[in-house]
């Protein structure tokens, strides 16, 4: 009986995050302040400060790249942080410091702050779903 | 010899004769070009990255057209994943086509792969791995593409730029290094490329170092006859705090032996004609000056002609006053000596990244009653420069105009810049006051109150800025990103019309912040020796940026996130080369959901706004194909992206198909065997890169179709 318990709580919880979005304050301000540091130093280069864009690497912000992580999930975009930036240094960035970035791509895309972080699992990220419009419409 | 035997050789050497006369005549009667051996349109084979040499992107084909462009369907397609060590979202190739075979270059570690052009089916594949020199390289990931080369008699090659600056020649049917090409059919290209240096209190052209020297190219290598001309470029533009580099120059090279032909410097030495123009001896330590877009050439002519981007650094030219030629010049070189024989210079003394970008398109035309070999130059600026390309001077009066200028300290923004009189802008070349966001009075109001914040002179060429309390920057658009970039543009060679995708919406707030302009000041350069990036302790590690400062700036506060311009935020433009006018404008691109879901424009209805960001098309006998930049998620469709079929005489989209991700290379189309193909690569955002073949059913096909080539 415990053991059927424990399991439909895990499934609760489960479906308690799967129902989670990007406007439920899934990161924190420290986070995202981290993350900003990490993002001058790692990323800025190429697209450009807090993500304005670059010649060479698109825009973190605006109409194109919310289109490209519109319905999907926050770990979706965690994955092309951690394996595929930056250029030539894949998959070198701790878990810990791509859920930074990841959070500070948040923040700049205007995603309000909460009391827990991003964790640094994309598994846990994939049940949080990247929505670009509020759905309360007052972004 | 017995006579039975004698008469039987006589018949066989009658049979011998008579088969060399059909091998001979066969081609002819078929309608083949003079030599079979060689690639062409007539038999749909598309051989260049640009169609042809002279960068139309034409095609003579109608199989695809407005009556059945919306009923194409998935021929087959090539995911790229596995190609490199992890997957690729930005593959920006355009293939070839010869002789039933695609080339194309793909993946992470940019490799070569051959397909059948009927089927995808994989032919064989080449990649190298080079270590250090990859992972530190400017030009990473899978590049633009590859150049196809025959002797017309069997010896079929490729070449292409490795990521870290080799020229690699393969044979086209093996996928094998050809040998006898250079060392094992590899040419070193980081080999003579210099920086300046000074060693012992004097200023030395030297070696850069093989690993670390900053320099590669995305593009492909040019091939005219037996001539193989390859460009250079460095890092993304912005980066820069350091004023030294290598230097940029362009290479031509025997596509047989990998001899190398000549060699032209894109930045005049001491003695020669425009090294006047870099002041204060500034020559000496700056870098980039590239060549890194397409190049084209006119082999009746004798010229190549090469669009050569800005200097270091990017947006402050306080380390290299004057005009600094040949920055953002279009310069025209003898073909077989690459001796400069004309330049014309865009844009003086660039501090925007402006560049010359995108093949110069090499047309015939005839304009007021005479027939003129002309060159059209398009650009991030707005405008296409066209002249003639023998003697590079303007068809329609390009004036010399009263420019702003700039007030950060050490920096001297040349007093005027050219204006072409004609054709018209392409895209918008600055913000005026009509451009304005203004789907409602609120957000019109919202947008002039925060351009209050900055220096808005509502004209091009405005200089970049150091905020100061009344101002946080130079309202700027295009610069960087803006107008037509690598993809280029295209043009209809029977028809004489110029067709371009452009960004109409790339605001920019040219804004230096104090720390970077403390790094980049002559001061501190000096300082250092002016060292080149690869010199520095954080090179590798670590690197900052100091361009502007954290986001979120004042210029789009209150408008939730849409556009400060207002649409059409990407646009299609047609223009009629024989007399300069403008053909037709039409928006690019579905509206973007960010626009479409917008709160703020609840319950309004928006037209069709485009979209921005740069993406190249084809011409056809009755089309114009281009594919959108941008995913969307309309009501009517699944979530993707269209590649749209323009009519191109008046715009009119006449037929869309849709793509599983945004276009991220050129498209482009061939015909084998009676059937059009159109092949364009797509991904980005969650999307892993891939390229995907078109075709309309069997069904759809027309009866009757040509001979098949091998």
């Amino acid at each position: 009986m415990k053991t059927i318990v424990c399991v439909l709580a895990g499934a609760a919880i489960v479906f308690a995050q799967a129902s989670r979005s990007t406007w439920d304050g899934v990161y924190t301000d420290e986070q995202a302040k981290r993350g900003g540091e990490l993002f001058d130093r790692q990323c800025a280069n190429c697209h450009g400060p807090a993500g304005a864009g670059g010649s060479m690497a698109p825009a973190l912000v605006g109409p194109g790249f919310s289109a490209d992580f519109d319905n999907q999930t926050v770990g979706d975009l965690f994955d092309r942080n951690r394996t595929t930036m930056p250029p030539g240094k894949e998959g070198q960035l701790s878990g810990g410091d791509a859920a930074a970035i990841t959070a500070f791509i948040l923040q700049v895309n205007k995603f309000p702050a909460g009391p827990n972080e991003l964790a640094s699992q994309s598994m846990a990220l994939k049940q949080i779903k990247y929505v670009a419009q509020s759905p309360g419409s007052e972004r | 010899m017995p006579r039975p035997v004698r008469r039987i050789v006589s018949a066989l050497a009658l049979i011998v004769a008579l088969l060399a006369i059909v091998v001979r005549v066969a081609p002819r009667v078929s309608g083949q070009a003079a030599n079979a051996g060689f690639p062409s349109k007539e038999h749909g084979e598309w051989a260049f990255y640009n169609a042809d040499i002279k960068g139309s992107r034409y095609m003579p084909f109608d199989q695809i057209n407005a009556s059945n462009f919306n009923k194409l369907e998935i021929a087959w397609h090539f995911k790229t994943d596995n190609l490199g060590p992890r997957p690729e979202y930005k593959l920006e190739g355009t293939p070839l086509m010869v002789k039933g075979t695609i080339y194309l270059t793909g993946g992470t570690r940019r490799a070569v792969v051959a397909l059948d052009a009927k089927t995808g089916e994989q032919k064989w594949i080449y990649s190298m791995d080079e270590g250090r020199r990859a992972d530190v390289a400017p030009r990473k990931l899978s590049g633009r593409g590859l150049s196809y080369w025959t002797d017309g008699k069997g010896d079929e090659r490729i070449i292409f730029f490795t990521i870290g600056y080799r020229l690699v020649e393969l044979d086209a049917r093996t996928g094998h290094p050809v040998h006898a090409f250079a060392k094992g059919g590899v040419i070193d290209l980081k080999e003579g490329v210099v920086f300046g240096k000074l060693v012992n209190g004097k200023w030395q052209q030297v070696q850069i170092p093989l690993v670390e020297g900053e320099i590669g190219d995305h593009s492909t290598p040019l091939i005219v006859g037996d001539t193989i001309v390859t460009q250079s470029s460095m890092a993304e533009g912005l980066r820069y705090e350091y004023a030294s580099n290598a230097k940029g120059l362009v290479r031509a090279y025997d596509v047989r032996t990998g001899k190398m032909l000549w060699r032209w410097n894109t930045m005049p030495g001491p003695g020669e004609p425009g090294n006047e123009t870099w002041e204060d001896g500034s020559w000496n330590w700056t870098g980039n000056t590239g060549v890194w877009t397409e190049m084209s050439a006119d082999p009746e002519a004798g010229l190549v002609y090469l669009p050569v981007e800005s200097p270091t650094i990017d947006v402050y030219g306080g380390n290299r006053l004057g005009n600094n030629l040949y920055d953002t010049s279009l310069v025209a070189v003898d073909l077989k000596t690459g001796k400069k024989k004309w330049h014309f210079q865009l844009v003086h003394h660039d501090i925007w990244d402006y560049d010359a970008v995108g093949a110069p398109l090499l047309v015939d035309v005839t304009i007021d009653g005479k027939p003129r070999k002309i060159v059209a130059q398009p650009s991030k600026t707005g405008f296409l420069y066209v002249l003639d390309r023998v003697t590079g001077e303007p068809i329609w009066k390009i004036e010399e105009k009263p420019v702003p200028a700039s007030d950060v300290p050490g920096e001297k923004a040349s007093p005027t810049q050219p204006f072409p009189s004609k054709p018209p802008l392409f895209s918008r070349s600055y913000v005026a006051t009509d451009d304005v966001i203004d789907f409602t009075p609120e957000l019109r109001a919202q947008a002039l109150e925060n351009l209050k914040k900055y220096r808005w002179m509502q004209m091009p060429f405005v200089p970049y800025m150091i905020p100061n309390d009344k101002e946080l920057g130079s309202i700027l658009i295009a610069t960087s990103m803006g107008g037509v970039n690598w993809p280029g543009s295209a043009f209809d060679p029977e028809t004489g019309v110029f067709y371009t995708q452009a960004d109409n919406a790339a605001v920019v707030i040219g804004a230096m912040s104090k720390e970077y302009f403390e790094k980049v000041r002559p001061e501190t350069q000096k300082k250092q020796n002016y060292m080149p990036i690869w010199e520095s302790e954080s090179f590798g590690k670590e690197e900052g940026f100091g361009g502007g400062g954290r986001g979120n700036a004042p210029l789009y506060q209150g408008l939730g996130g849409l556009p400060i311009v207002k649409p059409p935020y990407g646009v299609i433009t047609a223009i009629d080369l024989k007399n300069g006018s403008l053909k037709f404008q039409v928006p690019h691109g579905d509206t973007p959901d960010a626009v479409r879901n917008s709160p703020l424009l609840k319950g309004m209805t928006i037209p069709k706004t485009g979209q921005a960001g740069i993406v190249g098309g084809f011409v056809t006998k009755t089309l114009f194909v281009v594919g959108d930049p941008m995913v969307t998620a309309p009501p009517d469709r699944p979530r993707g992206a269209m590649l749209r079929a323009y009519d191109k005489e008046n715009g009119k989209e006449v037929g869309a198909v849709w793509m599983p991700a945004q276009q991220s290379g050129n498209p482009m189309t061939y015909m084998i065997d009676g059937r059009q193909f159109v092949i364009v690569a797509v991904g980005g955002g969650t999307y892993t890169s891939e390229y995907i073949a078109y075709a309309l059913p069997q069904s759809e096909l027309p009866k009757v179709t040509t001979e098949p080539r091998r």
